[in-house]
């Protein structure tokens, strides 16, 4: 890790970066953001920002659970998160309900668990600002290897499932019938997009996870003219906007994660002001 | 008849622990067009889904002369895509996807993008290629849908109301696209329709179903007004309609 960290270094020769926990915070973010990206394409094309929420509003349960039993809070919540999005898609699947609405009824019953176990044990809610607000600047060594490792996973999964996931989201009996079954592939994204969203928790926090996979592929659409156009556009607005994110919190004093997505919807904004103007013409 | 390209031994299809589909038997000729011809709710769409091994069934599909079990290459048209407008996914993308899994964001290859340019030749809407396939019509959608299930030189076409979005003018247009193409490739083809005059243009054989194979055979013997009264209605009425469609000017 140290040598990626002085590869960022090398990369990115600016002063505000010296201190240690700088160029870790930044490794971080240009790990998880683009990632975040390349995989909001598909939450946005397959409809799913809602089960993201859901996910990410389980890191509450999967903290509390973990300090009441004893074991590391991250790792927990990590592992409620993919146990409560298996549980969405599984019964989603099942029911003849809409998955909006067991997405809601998984909602409700994560955040409801949470604040009855936050405030039966009050000792406990100091732990939730960094859930909710994120602290990329105090990223430890071995959350970066998770983030890394669950980088070059969905690195893969982007290569084996793009084109799959494109046509399933357009059609899943066309996709079927071309060989693509629609469980497995749907079960690996769910579960994939179940641990991003629990790893980027530390970077953005709860309340902006679902803004970092849908606002740079909302500002890709406007700018992409093909399907690669909007996975590179997508990936490089999130990586700039980490650059950019965490030097101007350094510079402001601000949340980083916040900055990160405010400058996120900037880029929507000017990219939506250029589909318009060209529109007009 | 020649020998059957899909042989249905008894299927039946539940969904939700509702009957959708009830002991079908029936054969569907091979290289030639035949039509499944039913009302809504009828189990049109489920019986093309049991086909391609979508839904569970009883019973055995087999296919060809051999009767296999295992499917042979199927094109299937659906009736529409779900894709909003603002998509920037082009006809490019999307006919690239289905032929290869070397995933769009690393490039297209010259050689994957000649097959899509003269997929679409063929149907004639090659100008399509580069537009955003959210912005096409109804006519230009399907034909794309066409052209993506002829891409995988598919033994067996199924086409699932592939004129259900389009306007009057388009599905004539679409319907003798698909005669074409048909004449031209002999392909086994299967047309989902309610509209007794695409069936009755287009199609060979007719199967009619209702839950039930109500009747099945060649087109003059099976369109009769009877068979339509027991597959549509006991309500409804056939009138002949045999006059010119010449208008005067207004």
């Amino acid at each position: 890790m140290d040598l990626l960290t002085h590869l960022v270094a090398q990369i990115f020769p600016f002063s505000w970066l010296e201190p240690e926990f700088m160029r870790r915070a930044l490794l971080g973010l240009i790990l998880i953001a683009p990632a975040c990206a390349t995989m909001g394409v598909q939450v946005v094309s397959m409809r799913m920002a809602f089960y993201s929420d859901a996910i990410s509003h389980s890191a509450f349960s999967g903290v509390a659970l973990g300090l009441i039993l004893g074991l590391d809070p991250r790792w927990t919540m990590i592992a409620f998160g993919v146990l409560v999005g298996c549980g969405v898609l599984i019964f989603a699947r099942k029911s003849e309900l809409s998955s909006d609405t067991v997405i809601g009824v998984f909602f409700a019953a994560v955040v409801a668990l949470g604040v009855v176990i936050v405030s039966a044990r009050r000792g406990l809610a100091r732990y939730f600002e960094g859930v909710l607000f994120g602290d990329i600047l105090t990223i430890q060594t071995v959350e970066l290897w998770a983030i890394l490792t669950l980088a070059a996973a969905i690195l893969i999964f982007q290569w084996l499932a793009f084109n799959r996931l494109l046509l399933l989201a357009m059609n899943p009996p066309l996709a079927h019938s071309r060989g693509i079954r629609p469980a497995p592939w749907e079960m690996a994204f769910g579960i994939l997009l179940a641990l991003l969203v629990m790893v980027a928790l530390k970077a953005v926090g709860l309340l902006l996870v679902t803004a970092l996979l849908v606002v740079p592929g909302a500002a890709a659409r406007n700018l992409a003219k093909s399907a690669a156009g909007l996975f590179w556009w997508a990936s490089a607005q999130a990586l700039i906007a980490s650059v950019l994110g965490l030097y101007l919190s350094f510079i402001w004093g601000s949340a980083t994660g916040a900055t990160v997505i405010l400058i996120c919807v900037l880029f929507f904004v000017g990219s939506f002001g250029y589909r318009m103007i060209k529109g007009a013409r | 008849m020649s020998a059957p390209a899909i042989i249905l031994e008894n299927v039946s299809v539940e969904l939700g622990g509702r009957p959708v589909l009830e002991n079908l038997n029936v054969e569907f000729e091979s290289g030639c067009l035949t039509a499944v011809l039913g009302p809504n709710g009828a189990g049109k769409t489920t019986l093309l889904h049991a086909i391609l091994g979508l839904v569970p069934y009883k019973g055995h599909i087999l296919f060809g002369k051999e009767r296999r079990e295992k499917r042979p290459r199927l094109g299937y048209v659906p009736q529409r895509l779900d894709l909003d407008r603002g998509s920037p996914i082009t006809v490019r993308d999307f006919l690239t996807a289905v032929q290869t899994d070397r995933p769009l964001w690393t490039g297209i290859s010259r050689e994957r993008d000649q097959q899509s340019r003269a997929a679409l030749e063929r149907i004639g809407v090659a100008a399509i290629l580069g537009r955003p396939i959210g912005k096409l019509s109804g006519g230009e959608t399907q034909r794309v849908l066409l052209a993506q299930a002829l891409l995988r030189r598919p033994e067996i076409l199924l086409l699932d109301e592939p004129a259900a979005a389009v306007d009057v003018s388009g599905e004539a247009l679409f319907c003798d696209v698909l005669e074409q193409v048909q004449d031209e490739l002999g392909i086994t083809t299967l047309l989902i329709s309610h509209d007794l005059s695409i069936v009755s243009t287009h199609a060979r054989n007719v199967v009619c179903l209702n839950r039930q194979i109500i009747c099945s055979g060649p087109i003059a013997a099976v369109m009769t007004p009877d068979n339509l009264k027991r597959v549509f209605s006991p309500h409804t009425d056939v009138f002949d309609h045999s006059h010119s469609h010449t208008h005067p000017p207004a």
